[in-house]
C-alpha cells in the first residue's frame, strides 16, 4: 500500500514569547514537526508492512525540509516540499487546494491519506476535510486506533460523546487525534540512513496551479486587521511559603 | 459583434460582456452583485439523556444572528421523523424557515452526507452567512461544506458582527497574542463558534416558523461496524463558576484532592494540556486553544506556567488566582493574584480546611 502522510512544520509553542507589546517574538524559535503528524507516522508504522510506501508531504518554506527529514528519520521512504513563494499567506482553502493538485499530479496511486488532527500552531483542523472533499474521499476525523487484517482496515474515532469503529474503505482521509506517547524513536541507524534520502522541491509550476490559486491571491479568508489585546489584570503577588495561610487566602476568596 | 441583439444599436455598441448586457448597465444598476442574503445555521441534534435534543450551540447561534442581522435566519435540521418534536423549540429561539433534511439512514451522523446536505441547502436559498457550531461533529463537517461551495471558513470565533451583509470574524490567532478580524471575499460567508462563545437566547414560546422539506441526494454512506454512546457525566467546565485547574507542575495525586476541594465549594476541576498529554485527565477537561474555553467567576491554577495556548483559554475569567513556584511563570501576566507557593501542599491545606 502507499500511504500519503499531509505534514506541517510548526514553531515550538512551548517555547514562544511575546515581548513587552504583545507582539510574538518569532526569531530564535526553533520549527518543529507538529505534534499530531508525529501521531499519524507512528499510526502509520504500526500497521505497515514491508511492501508498503510512506510519502511524507509539506507545504511551506525551504526550511520545512528539517520536519521531511525527521520523517524519514521515523519511517517515511520517499518525501515532498511542496515550496514557492507565491504559496505565501495561504488560508486552508490555498493550503488544500495546492495539496489536492500534489497527489492528482504525483500521487493519484495512494492507498490512504494521514494527517494530524490539527496544527498546533493553528488549531483550525479544516484541512483534513476541504482536502478529502477536494479529491471526493470519506474522510475520518478524531482516528485513535487503527487495525489492519486480511480483510481490510478499520479505524476507532472518538467524538467525545461517541467512539465509533468503522470500516475503511479503499482511498479513505484519516486524521489522528491522538498517540503514544512512548513511540519508538529514530536510532542512529535511521537517522544516517534518512540523511541518504532525498527530498524533492516542487513549485506551483510543476504542480500545474494557477497564480490566483495558491497563497494570499487563491485564499478565500483575509486578515482585516489585528492587534494584540492588552491584559487588564493586575497583579498582586502573595507569599505563600506557608501553606495554610495561602489556603485559607484562596478560600475566603472564593466566597 | 453580430450576435449582441439586445440593446437597439443592434450590436454596434462595442459591448464585449458575456451578460450580452450594454455597457455599464451592471455597474449602473449594480447588477454585478450576488443576492446572497438570510442567514443559515446548522441546527445540531445530539441524543442527551436518552432523550434527542438541539446541541446548545446551535440555539446561541440563532441568538446572536438575530443581535447583528437583520435578515432572516434559516435553519437546517437533518433526522428521521423524530426531529419533528424539535420544530417548536427551534422556531421559538428565532429560526423563520427550517429545512429538514429528511432521511431514515441519516438520523445516524455521517460527515459526508450531512455536508452534502448543507451544501445543498445552502446552494438552493443562497445564503450571506453560514455558521456552525464548534461540536467535534460541527468542526468535522464545516471545512467540507466551505470545500464544496468553495468558500472560505473561519474556525473558532469569538466575536461576530456585520457590516451589511458582510461578516467580520475575530478570533484569536497565535494563541491569542493576537485578535485578528477576518473577512471572506467570497458568499457564502462561513464560520465555526465554539460552544459557550454567546449566551442562550430568551425563547418566545408559541413563535410559529415553516418548515421545508428536502430529500437527501447521497447514498453512499459509511460502513460503522459499532458505535457506543459515552455518556459525559462530567460536569462541563465551561459553564462553571469556580474552576480549579491543575497543570504540569503538581503531583498526581493532588488530583483526588482537588476534586474534593471541588465537591465540597461547588466547583469543577480542569487542567491544561501538559496533564492531558500525561494521560492523568481526560481531553474534556483541558483548559485553552486545544481544549475548551471558559468563564468562570474564580479560576484557580495551580501549578500551571501558563502557555499562550492556556491562556488563550482563559480570557474571559473575571478573577483569576495563580499558585507557582516560579516567581516568572507567564500566567503571571494575566492573573489578579500571584501566590508564590507550593501547589500540592496548598491543595493539601485547602482540602483539610474544609473537611475540619
Amino acid at each position: 500500500m502507499k500511504f500519503l502522510l499531509m505534514i506541517k512544520q510548526v514553531p515550538d509553542t512551548t517555547m514562544i514569547n511575546v515581548d513587552e507589546n504583545g507582539n510574538l517574538i518569532r526569531t530564535g524559535v526553533p520549527s518543529i514537526l507538529d505534534p499530531y503528524c508525529e501521531y499519524a507516522l507512528d499510526m502509520i508504522n504500526r500497521i505497515k508492512n514491508n511492501e508498503d510506501r510512506i510519502v511524507a508531504v509539506t507545504m511551506g518554506p525551504l526550511q520545512a525540509k528539517e520536519a521531511l527529514l525527521r520523517c524519514l528519520e521515523l519511517g517515511a521512504d520517499e518525501a515532498y516540499l511542496l515550496s514557492d513563494k507565491a504559496f505565501a499567506g495561504a488560508d486552508t482553502y490555498a493550503t488544500s487546494r495546492t495539496l489536492t493538485a500534489f497527489v492528482n499530479k504525483i500521487a493519484p496511486d495512494y492507498d490512504h491519506i494521514f494527517c494530524g488532527k490539527q496544527a498546533a500552531d493553528g488549531d483550525t483542523a479544516q484541512v483534513p476535510a476541504e482536502l478529502s472533499r477536494m479529491l471526493c474521499i470519506p474522510q475520518f476525523y478524531y482516528v485513535e486506533g487503527i487495525s489492519r487484517d486480511l480483510t481490510g482496515m478499520t479505524v476507532i474515532q472518538n467524538y467525545g460523546d461517541e467512539i465509533r469503529t468503522c470500516k475503511l474503505p479503499h482511498m479513505s482521509l484519516i486524521s489522528v487525534s491522538q498517540g503514544d506517547l512512548n513511540r519508538r524513536l529514530p536510532s542512529i541507524s535511521m537517522h544516517l540512513e534518512a540523511a541518504k534520502k532525498e527530498i524533492q522541491t516542487l513549485d506551483r509550476v510543476s504542480l500545474g496551479l494557477g497564480i490566483f490559486s495558491v497563497g494570499l491571491k487563491g485564499s478565500k479568508t483575509k486578515i482585516v486587521y489585528s492587534y494584540s489585546p492588552k491584559s487588564e489584570h493586575k497583579c498582586t503577588i502573595i507569599d505563600g511559603t506557608d501553606p495554610s495561610t495561602a489556603a485559607k487566602h484562596i478560600l475566603e476568596g472564593i466566597k | 459583434m453580430s450576435d449582441c441583439s439586445t440593446c437597439s444599436s443592434g450590436g454596434s455598441c462595442g459591448t464585449n460582456n458575456e451578460n450580452g448586457l450594454p455597457p455599464g448597465m451592471l455597474q449602473q444598476y449594480n447588477l454585478n452583485q450576488s443576492t446572497a442574503e438570510d442567514n443559515l445555521v446548522w441546527i445540531e441534534t445530539s441524543i442527551i439523556d436518552d432523550k434527542l435534543k438541539v446541541v446548545d450551540v446551535s440555539i446561541e447561534l440563532i441568538g446572536k444572528l438575530k443581535n447583528i442581522s437583520d435578515s432572516r435566519t434559516i435553519g437546517i435540521i437533518i433526522g428521521d421523523n423524530d426531529v419533528k418534536m424539535l420544530y417548536d423549540d427551534i422556531f421559538a429561539y428565532g429560526i423563520d424557515t427550517l429545512y429538514h433534511v429528511k432521511d431514515k439512514t441519516l438520523a445516524t451522523y455521517h460527515p459526508e452526507a450531512y455536508a452534502d446536505a448543507i451544501a445543498d441547502v445552502a446552494n438552493r436559498i443562497n445564503p450571506a452567512v453560514i455558521l456552525i457550531g464548534g461540536t467535534s461533529r460541527g468542526r468535522e463537517v464545516a471545512p467540507r461544506v466551505a470545500a464544496i461551495l468553495a468558500t472560505g471558513l473561519t474556525a473558532d470565533c469569538t466575536e461576530l458582527s456585520m457590516n451589511g451583509r458582510a461578516l467580520l470574524m475575530t478570533r484569536p490567532a497565535f494563541g491569542g497574542n493576537i485578535i485578528a478580524t477576518i473577512s471572506c471575499s467570497n458568499f457564502p460567508q462561513m464560520a465555526t463558534v465554539r460552544p459557550g462563545t454567546f449566551p442562550m437566547p430568551q425563547p418566545q414560546i408559541g413563535r410559529k416558523g415553516t418548515v421545508m422539506y428536502r430529500q437527501a441526494t447521497n447514498n453512499d454512506l459509511k460502513d460503522i461496524i459499532s458505535s457506543e454512546r459515552k455518556k459525559v457525566i462530567e460536569s462541563d467546565i465551561s459553564k462553571a463558576k469556580i474552576l480549579i485547574s491543575l497543570g504540569k507542575g503538581i503531583k498526581k495525586e493532588s488530583i483526588a484532592v482537588a476534586e474534593r476541594i471541588a465537591a465540597k465549594i461547588g466547583a469543577s476541576v480542569s487542567c491544561s494540556r501538559a496533564l492531558v498529554d500525561k494521560g492523568w485527565m481526560p481531553q474534556n477537561r483541558q483548559v485553552g486553544q486545544s481544549g475548551r474555553n471558559v468563564a468562570p467567576d474564580v479560576y484557580i491554577a495551580f501549578g500551571i506556567s501558563g502557555s499562550i495556548q492556556h491562556k488563550a483559554g482563559i480570557g474571559s475569567a473575571k478573577k483569576i488566582i495563580a499558585v507557582n513556584t516560579d516567581p516568572d511563570a507567564p500566567i503571571k501576566d494575566l492573573c489578579d493574584e500571584f501566590i508564590l507557593g507550593n501547589a500540592d501542599q496548598i491543595l493539601a491545606e485547602m482540602d483539610k480546611m474544609l473537611n475540619s
